[in-house]
């Protein structure tokens, strides 16, 4: 079972342990088997729409139960678990926030809810309403708020009573380049400067990147891989790769690849002059090119991997 | 200590659930059934002359067995299943909270919210009416009584419907069926059958302390038992509402 974590918290016990855990909704799979160790620091569920990442907060919130497997949440079961919950502040991807109240009123909703004392919340409000940098709206009603603006107090209430583990479900979600870069800063500092550990999950890889390099990858209920990004991309290796291939005489290199028993597929690209060759031992084919390339009689003047980004990664290991 | 984490979160959901019930947009049917009571009970008022009898009639008929049914009705299939539909409850079943403690906030909120609008229907009807008949020692009886047995019911009354969201996707259906088919048709017809209703006992519990109208010669179970019976279903659905919510996954 693999495990992701920051640097330097291997010591410290798992934050989070899956193993074989599942959960079902009649015939639809959530989770199926899913094995992964989380630690501390910044982690990222990536896969794309229905891949179980929602499904995953949800049983780690205890607001669903699993059908089978074990999971521990710092230590404990979460299903019917409610006082583990003072441990974590979970922020769903869904819009729930009430907008006919303030965001005062609403994360003095949530203190109320967290049992904390009106002077501290108070003192802890205007706290967090600085974090998230929206001190100056906190009196306006929420109705009013932008979707980066409600992304953001979302985050406050969960952030409110200060939980060690904070769950952000797609928190980039249909936010503007600009949100999505505060909130992706925001995140960091949350870790780096508060310490909190955070979950977060996407369905897009280079803004998990942004924030860690700690990922699990989820696709069709699995972890297909966990680890930082220099282990899976490792897994490469193991996947089929596409190599796009520009130059002269191209038609006469793809026959002499389509020879090969490492060449999985090949095509042309917008003209003949381009080529994308599938193909499932990378090093074999880039050791044989040389040989291929004087044969064919064709001039290479391009030759490059779509694999050396963790898009295609993903790609590979969810198998698009 | 302990005991703040019991309150707080409690009356977070009292003031949070109540102001949705009394400002939501469904205070304009409030605002329509207090005035359909207002003009039905004032053009009677107008009509009669048996102030005490018709009165009395009026406010059961109209108040305690077709109105409080339908209103507790409305609100309280859906206070708990919207927040489940639109997923708000995601505040409340992720705060450190036990959900039995947190159920028990819906329903003092739904209880109170209710009784309000109750008490604010009565008094409307009974101004309407009274106020050209009479207000007298007596007619303030009546309406002392219709308001509690008012409040009685809308405890009852809450604690089925507000239990209804919790057990059913769409309560509402239920409801329908209770508030007009149980509660209206059932407990209309003679015999004993007619007794299986929250209405037969907040009606019993009237005719314990009026001597007027319909409700005067209500032949109903004796007040102690009506409300014996009244706490044990409240209790009943109260503890039942909780476990399944406790107990309930929301995805």
């Amino acid at each position: 079972m693999a495990s992701v974590a920051s640097s330097g918290s291997e010591l410290n016990p798992p934050v989070i342990q899956a193993s074989f855990l599942s959960k079902w909704y009649g015939d639809v799979i959530g989770l199926n088997g899913l094995n992964v160790t989380i630690l501390e620091g910044i982690t990222g569920i990536v896969g794309p729409n229905g891949a179980g990442k929602s499904t995953f907060f949800k049983l780690v919130t205890g607001t669903i139960k699993s059908n089978a497997g074990e999971l521990s949440v710092l230590g404990q079961k979460p299903w019917g678990n409610w006082r583990q919950l003072g441990a974590i502040g979970f922020c769903p991807d869904y819009e729930f926030l009430p907008l006919d109240m303030t965001g005062q009123q609403y994360l003095e909703y949530i203190g109320g809810l967290q049992a904390m004392e009106k002077t501290g919340l108070d003192k802890r409000i205007k706290e967090v309403a600085g974090i998230v940098r929206m001190t100056k709206d906190m009196n306006r009603k929420m109705g009013g708020y932008s979707k980066g603006m409600k992304q953001r107090l979302k985050i406050a209430g969960a952030l409110l009573h200060n939980p060690k583990l904070l769950l952000l479900d797609e928190p980039l979600s249909g936010l503007d380049p600009i949100s999505r870069r505060d909130i992706i800063e925001l995140i960091k500092t949350l870790n780096r400067n508060y310490g909190h550990t955070i979950i977060v999950s996407s369905h897009v890889l280079h803004e998990i990147e942004r924030m860690t390099h700690n990922i699990v990858l989820i696709y069709k209920g699995r972890a297909v891989a966990t680890g930082v990004i220099s282990e899976i991309r490792n897994l490469i290796s193991q996947y089929p790769h596409n190599i796009i291939i520009e130059g002269k005489n191209m038609p006469e290199l793809a026959k002499a690849l389509l020879d090969k028993s490492y060449t999985y597929s090949v095509g042309y690209n917008n003209n003949r002059n381009s080529i994308t060759v599938k193909v499932t031992a990378p090093e074999e084919f880039f050791d044989s090119m040389p040989d291929l390339v004087e044969k064919s009689m064709a001039s290479v003047e391009r030759m490059y991997s779509q694999d050396d980004n963790l898009e295609s990664v993903f790609k590979y290991l969810v198998g698009w | 200590m302990e005991l703040n984490k019991i309150i707080s979160p409690v009356l977070a959901i009292f003031k949070y659930s109540t102001r949705k019930i009394l400002f939501n947009r469904r205070w304009v049917i409030t605002l329509l059934i207090a005035l359909l009571v207002g003009v039905i009970m004032g053009y009677a008022g107008s009509q009669l002359d048996d102030a005490l009898n018709d009165g009395t009639t009026l406010m059961d008929v109209l108040i305690l067995s077709f109105i409080m049914p339908i209103i507790t009705m409305i609100y309280g299939t859906s206070l708990i299943r919207n927040e489940i539909e639109d997923r708000s409850i995601t505040q409340v079943i992720t705060a450190p909270l036990d959900r039995r403690i947190a159920y028990l906030g819906y329903y003092f909120s739904l209880a109170a919210a209710l009784s309000l609008i109750m008490l604010v229907i009565n008094l409307v009807g009974w101004v309407s009416f009274f106020a050209q008949q009479g207000m007298d020692g007596d007619s303030l009886t009546i309406l002392g009584s219709m308001c509690l047995v008012s409040v009685i019911g809308a405890l009852a009354y809450s604690a089925l419907f507000l239990a209804s969201g919790v057990f059913l996707k769409k309560p509402v259906y239920f409801g329908l069926f209770y508030a007009f088919i149980w509660e209206s048709f059932i407990g209309s017809i003679p015999g004993a059958i007619s007794h299986y209703t929250i209405k037969h006992f907040v009606r019993s519990i009237a005719s314990g302390w009026l001597e007027w109208g319909s409700i005067g010669i209500y032949d109903g179970t004796s007040v102690g038992a009506s409300i014996a019976v009244l706490a044990g279903v409240t209790i009943a659905f109260l503890v039942l509402g909780a476990m399944m919510f406790k107990e309930s996954e929301y995805p």
